[in-house]
C-alpha cells in the first residue's frame, strides 16, 4: 500500500511540474485536428472562431487561455438525493460523531 | 536591484499572476505571441486596463507594448501605493479580476493602498466583491496580515453588461515578510452565511433566491442566514441583474465560498442573434449556488477551488519556513499557479494525496520575499 501511495504522490507532482508528456500528446492531437480541417474547403480558420466551433474545453497548454480563477464544475449533482446528502453529512457539525 | 534578470514568456494566459510575480521578484518579463493567431490579436481591453492600474500604483517601472499589442515588455519598479487612487475597470471583466492581483501587490507596497474601483461588481467569470469581502480578505490573516487595515466597501453595485458599480478597497502594507502558515485542519461546517443582491430588478427576487437555497441547506444545517442587498437608483448601477454569494464557515475558521450571478451577457459575448436571452430564474439560481457550495464542502480543503491560486502564492511568498496547506482537488488554475510559482520564485511544492479524506496536502519552503519598497523609504 505504501508503495502505491508514494507512486500516487509522485505522479501528482509529475502532473503538476512535468507537463512535457502531456504536452506532446496534446500537440499531436492538435496536429491531427488541423490536418482534418485542412482537408475541408475552409483552410484558414482564425483561432478564436475555431474554438467556438469546436466548443472544446480549454486545455492546459493553450498559451492564450483565459485568465480566470473561478473553477466551474462541469455538472452539478442533485443535492436533494438522500445518498448524496449522507455522503457529506459528517462534514457538518450536525453530523454523527459517535463513529 | 535585480534589473538584469528578464524572463521570456509567450501567450496571454495567466497575465495577472505573471505580472504580480514579476513585480514581487523584480524580474523583467517579455511576453510575446499574445493571441497572435487570433482573429482579434493582442491584449484585450481589460488587460490594458490592468496594465494602467499597475502603472498607477507603481513607480520607476517601464511598460512597453508594440503596435498590435501582441508583445509586452514589463520592467517592474517600486510599488508605491498611496491614498485617493481611482481606477475605472471597464465593463469587460468584473472588479474581481483586478482585486486578485491588487491585494497581493498592495501587501508589498511602500504605503498602504486605498483605491476606488469602478466597473462590474458581480459577474460570472470573476469572484464577486462579496466573496472578496467575506472570504478572500480573511484568508490573509492566516499569513500574518492584520485584518484592521483591510477593507472593501461596496458603494454601488453594477451588473454586466453596463456595470456602474463602485467599490473602495484598502490594503495595508506588511512590515517585511508574511508569516508561514500551517493550515491543514478544515474542521466541520458550523454555519452558512451569504448575501444576495439585486440591481434594477424587484427586491422580491432576492427572497426567491434565498428561499430556494435554504431549501437545500435545511437538510444539513439550521444555522443559515443570507442577507439581502437590494440596490435601486444610482447605487444599482446601469444594468439589471441578481445573484448570491454564499460562505460556509467551519469550526476552525476556514471559509468556503461560491457565488453565482444572473444578468444579460457582457459586451464581449453578444453575438449576432441580438435577441435578449432568457435569464435563469431566481429559484434555479438559488439551487445552483447552494449545490455549488455543497460541492465545495464535499471536496474538502481549507479554501474553496477559486482561492487555490492565491493560497499557493501566499505560501510561496512566505519566509524560508515550511508552510503546509490542504486543498480539495487541484483546479487547472491551481496547477498553472504552481508552475508559475516554480518559474518565478523557484519554489516547488511537495504534493501528497491524502486517501482518507480525498484531499491533497501541499508543503513548501517559502521564497522569503521581503517588502523592499517599504525598507528603502
Amino acid at each position: 500500500l505504501l508503495a502505491t501511495l508514494s507512486r500516487r504522490s509522485a505522479s501528482l507532482m509529475q502532473r503538476v511540474y512535468e507537463p512535457s508528456v502531456k504536452l506532446d500528446s496534446v500537440v499531436s492531437e492538435e496536429n491531427d485536428d488541423t490536418e482534418a480541417n485542412s482537408s475541408d474547403d475552409e483552410f484558414f480558420v482564425p483561432k478564436g472562431q475555431k474554438k467556438q466551433a469546436d466548443n472544446e474545453l480549454p486545455t492546459y497548454d493553450d498559451i492564450d487561455a483565459e485568465d480566470c480563477s473561478k473553477f466551474f464544475k462541469a455538472k452539478l449533482r442533485d443535492w436533494s438525493n438522500e445518498d448524496l446528502i449522507n455522503s457529506i453529512r459528517d462534514r457538518f457539525v450536525t453530523g454523527n460523531w459517535s463513529k | 536591484m535585480g534589473r538584469d534578470k528578464t524572463r521570456r514568456l509567450s501567450g496571454s494566459r495567466h497575465l495577472r499572476q505573471r505580472l504580480v510575480l514579476a513585480t514581487l521578484t523584480s524580474t523583467g518579463v517579455t511576453i510575446d505571441d499574445i493571441r497572435s493567431g487570433d482573429a482579434a490579436p493582442g491584449l484585450r481591453p481589460y488587460e490594458v486596463s490592468l496594465l494602467r492600474l499597475l502603472d498607477k500604483i507603481s513607480d520607476r517601472h517601464t511598460i512597453d507594448l508594440n503596435e498590435t499589442g501582441t508583445k509586452l515588455k514589463y520592467m517592474p519598479g517600486v510599488i508605491q501605493g498611496g491614498k485617493g487612487l481611482e481606477h475605472d475597470c471597464g465593463v469587460h471583466r468584473g472588479i474581481g479580476y483586478f482585486l486578485e492581483p491588487l491585494i497581493l501587490l498592495g501587501l508589498f507596497a511602500k504605503a498602504p493602498i486605498s483605491i476606488r474601483l469602478k466597473g462590474i461588481t458581480n459577474d460570472t467569470k470573476d469572484p464577486s466583491v462579496d466573496t472578496f469581502r467575506m472570504t478572500t480578505l480573511h484568508m490573509l490573516k492566516h499569513f500574518g496580515v492584520p485584518l484592521e487595515g483591510l477593507e472593501l466597501k461596496i458603494d454601488s453595485r453594477g451588473s454586466p453588461p453596463l456595470g456602474g458599480g463602485e467599490v473602495f478597497l484598502r490594503v495595508p502594507n506588511i512590515n517585511s515578510t508574511l508569516t508561514a502558515a500551517n493550515w491543514v485542519d478544515e474542521g466541520m461546517v458550523k454555519r452558512i452565511r451569504g448575501v444576495s443582491f439585486s440591481t434594477r430588478v424587484s427586491p422580491q427576487i432576492e427572497s426567491r433566491i434565498i428561499y430556494a437555497a435554504r431549501g437545500i441547506f435545511n437538510r444539513f444545517i439550521p444555522d443559515v442566514h443570507i442577507f439581502t442587498d437590494h440596490r435601486s437608483g444610482a447605487s444599482g448601477g446601469r444594468s439589471p441583474g441578481y445573484g448570491v454569494s454564499l460562505v460556509a464557515e467551519t469550526t476552525t475558521g476556514c471559509l468556503l465560498s461560491v457565488d453565482a450571478t444572473v444578468s444579460y451577457p457582457s459586451v464581449d459575448e453578444i453575438n449576432d442573434e441580438s435577441e435578449k436571452p432568457e435569464l435563469m430564474s431566481p429559484e434555479d439560481l438559488g439551487v445552483q449556488a447552494a449545490s455549488m457550495l455543497l460541492e465545495e464542502v464535499a471536496q474538502g480543503g481549507v479554501v474553496d477551488s477559486t482561492h487555490q491560486g492565491l493560497l499557493f502564492i501566499l505560501c510561496a511568498l512566505c519566509p524560508a519556513d515550511v508552510s503546509k496547506v490542504r486543498v480539495g482537488q487541484l483546479t487547472p488554475h491551481g496547477i498553472e499557479t504552481l508552475r508559475n510559482i516554480r518559474d518565478f520564485l523557484n519554489v516547488m511544492f511537495v504534493i501528497k494525496p491524502d486517501p482518507n479524506s480525498n484531499t491533497i496536502t501541499l508543503k513548501c519552503v517559502g521564497a522569503g520575499v521581503k517588502n523592499i519598497a517599504r525598507k528603502s523609504s
